[in-house]
């Protein structure tokens, strides 16, 4: 195979690989949105609630959503950086 | 035996046509041409079913309305109610839509083939589209060689539709030069006699064929050509119409009772559609008349009045039979019933019908893993010695908990072997064998699918090394250890039951998917205060050392229990498409994430106390 070729399907690749990152990305922001609306509600619910029981249920699911959101986030950067040593 | 004969028949007929005449040779081969195409057309809208049409039929198909849309829609897209046909059985066999859905779809493709008719005689025989063939197959040739999908797949349409023009200007010409030698109107039958066996000349040709659409192109030709009397195509559409039914019914075969069901709905749609219009032939003709003089169509315009006759017959079969959809939904789910097994363990929606299109046979797996979690679930629910129509109640769990204070014979091992092992194998044949046309994103899907299956076989092994204990120390004098062992219990009931409603749910999200995650929560956070609580109990003598030991080990189980059944979950539970649950898996939190969210809430919880 020639050099320019084989640059060719390199570029491609790498277009291909970028393509799908953007997609990723597009498709994390999204969870992450619905995840910050949900941890919204819930500390709403939380503030108003008064069942000892459900609270307790209720400050689990908050730190659940937090923790998954903050994990999402993390990935949302490392593929901006990706992106950028690329 | 009739099978067997057939084709060599045929060979026979069309060999001797052949010799005695060019004409019919060149007729022959434009069918020939127009049904290659029609299977390239085929070839070439697969390549765009990915994931685009399972979300169309979820979204279509919840009304009849919608349903019939989308027939009519689809096929006058795909100019193929062959393909609409076999889709919609995969997707039916695959338990993707309802049997009333599948019916309106058909109904609706028989209505949308009407628009070949008009395209044919309209325009195909008024330009000369051989022209327009050419190029169309010189460019589609060169892009299937493309490696990409969606190139390939035009290329496949284009060379399709090239064909198509390419076959219908074959059989074009073929019949004008036959005009020359022979005068097919000579053996023209007037009257009912006429009208049957034409409609029987019309059914046969299109059972050969297995296309209504190459039939239709056929009988305009030859009308246009004036071979055939005007009278005689009318009925050679009709037979045309009811033949069709075959493709759907040889799709069948390969399907379960669902897809065998849509078949004889086919049939029935049609055979009464043609019949009503054999019965009314003569007031048809009146009324394909008035209708072409009012919308400027000539009177001597054979080939035009032929396509209004088609759309009109269609029409009035579409508004007899809507209204009775529902009962003949009743009636074929009475009629035609699934073949009783007796095994628990029996596949319902593994079947070759279900592995044409590629999410039709991830929706068949999915919906066989949840077959599969339902059996397990089962047995989870007796190795706890507990009924699972009880924990899926309303009942406070605590009620039934407290009511079930006797063991329930349970053996996981034989109930394992009779209504697990053998459906979780089927499911890894089948996903093995049709992986192969899958896109990236969809084996991912599948090997998901997969790790739930094994997810689900790995509770239920959990759950035989708990029951031992568990069977033993929730009926024992001792009310302490017999409080921890009920405690367990309710905790797996509750993840049984909190996976329940999940499932129930139409519409879950990646919130609600992801939310699952407090159930591993729950469970890790008892186990891990499981430790102080055991401690004391021991130190104040309320329960053995071996007790404790036990306890221990079967709140570990409990926990991995939990954990596979809320990973299964997540995947199986799911209404996202293909990507986003890509980032829910992502997303969900690992045991080493999990604990530190245990210990920053305990962490918390130590300041709050101190600060108290």
């Amino acid at each position: 195979m020639k050099i320019s070729k084989l640059i060719k399907k390199a570029e491609a690749f790498i277009r291909s690989d970028e393509q799908k990152r953007k997609e990723k990305k597009e498709y994390l922001k999204k969870v992450i949105k619905k995840l910050r609306k949900h941890e919204k509600q819930l500390k709403e619910e939380y503030e108003a609630c008064s069942d000892f029981e459900k609270s307790r249920q209720l400050k689990q699911e908050i730190a659940l959503a937090y923790n998954q959101r903050k994990k999402g986030v993390k990935m949302l950067k490392s593929l901006k950086k990706k992106k950028k040593t690329d | 035996m009739l099978r067997k004969l057939l084709l060599p028949t045929i060979f026979l007929v069309l060999g001797y046509g052949f010799w005695v005449s060019p004409d019919f040779k060149e007729i022959a081969a434009g069918v020939a041409v127009f049904l290659f195409g029609m299977l390239s057309l085929e070839e070439g809208f697969k390549a765009f079913t990915g994931g685009l049409l399972e979300k169309l039929l979820k979204k279509t198909t919840d009304t009849i309305w919608k349903s019939l849309s989308f027939g009519v829609v689809s096929t006058t897209l795909m100019q193929s109610s062959s393909l609409v046909s076999v889709i919609t059985i995969s997707f039916l066999s695959a338990g993707l839509i309802s049997l009333t859905a599948g019916v309106g779809i058909i109904f609706g493709a028989n209505l949308g083939t009407t628009t070949g008719a008009w395209l044919v005689a309209g325009l195909g025989l008024k330009v000369k589209i051989s022209a327009y063939a050419m190029p169309m197959l010189v460019f589609g040739i060169l892009l299937i060689f493309q490696k990409s999908k969606e190139l390939k797949g035009m290329g496949y349409v284009l060379a399709g539709l090239g064909f198509l023009f390419l076959g219908i200007h074959y059989m074009k010409e073929g019949f004008e030069a036959f005009k020359d030698t022979i005068d097919l109107t000579a053996y023209a039958v007037e009257g009912y006699a006429g009208v049957f066996l034409f409609t029987l000349i019309g059914l046969f040709a299109t059972v050969v064929m297995q296309s209504s659409h190459a039939t239709l192109v056929l009988i305009i030709t030859a009308l246009s050509a004036q071979q055939i009397t005007y009278e005689n195509a009318l009925a050679l559409a009709i037979g045309a119409n009811i033949g069709t039914t075959i493709t759907a019914i040889i799709g069948s075969l390969s399907a379960n009772v669902e897809g065998r069901r849509l078949a004889v709905a086919h049939l029935i749609f049609n055979a009464v559609t043609g019949f009503v219009a054999i019965l009314f032939i003569y007031q048809l003709t009146g009324l394909v008349d008035a209708a072409s003089a009012l919308v400027g169509i000539a009177a001597d315009n054979y080939t035009l009045k032929l396509a209004v006759f088609h759309t009109i017959f269609n029409t009035i079969g579409v508004v007899l039979m809507l209204p009775v959809i529902p009962a003949m939904v009743r009636f074929l789910e009475r009629a035609l019933k699934a073949a009783e097994t007796g095994r628990r363990s029996a596949p319902k929606y593994l079947n070759e019908a279900a592995s044409d299109l590629p999410e039709a046979t991830l929706a068949a797996v999915r919906q066989e893993t949840l077959h599969l979690y339902d059996n397990a679930a089962a047995i989870i629910a007796g190795g706890l010695s507990l009924k699972l129509d009880e924990i899926h109640s309303d009942k406070p769990l605590e009620e039934v908990i407290f009511k079930a204070r006797t063991v329930i014979p349970t053996n996981i091992d034989q109930e394992y072997a009779e209504s697990v092992k053998s459906l979780y194998a089927d499911i890894v044949d089948f996903s093995s064998a049709y992986q192969g046309e899958m896109s990236a994103d969809q084996v991912e899907e599948l090997f998901r699918l997969r790790a739930a299956g094994r997810d689900i076989v790995e509770a239920i092994k959990d759950t035989k090394h708990l029951q031992k204990n568990l069977s033993r120390y929730f009926v024992a004098d001792n009310p302490y250890i017999q409080h921890e062992y009920n405690t367990l219990r309710m905790r797996l009931a509750s993840v049984l039951r909190e996976l329940y409603k999940v499932r129930q749910e139409e519409k879950n999200d990646s919130v609600i998917i992801l939310s699952l995650d407090r159930l591993r929560l729950d469970m890790e956070e008892y186990d891990h205060n499981l430790n102080h609580s055991l401690s004391s109990l021991i130190r104040q003598k309320l329960i053995t050392g071996p007790m404790s030991v036990s306890l221990m080990n079967d709140s570990g189980y409990a926990s991995d229990v939990t954990r596979k059944l809320v990973m299964m979950g997540e995947v199986l539970f799911s209404n996202s498409d293909l990507k986003t649950k890509n980032i829910e898996q992502s997303l969900s939190l690992d045991d080493e994430e999990l604990t530190e969210v245990i210990q920053e809430q305990q962490a918390a919880k130590g300041e709050r106390s101190r600060a108290s």
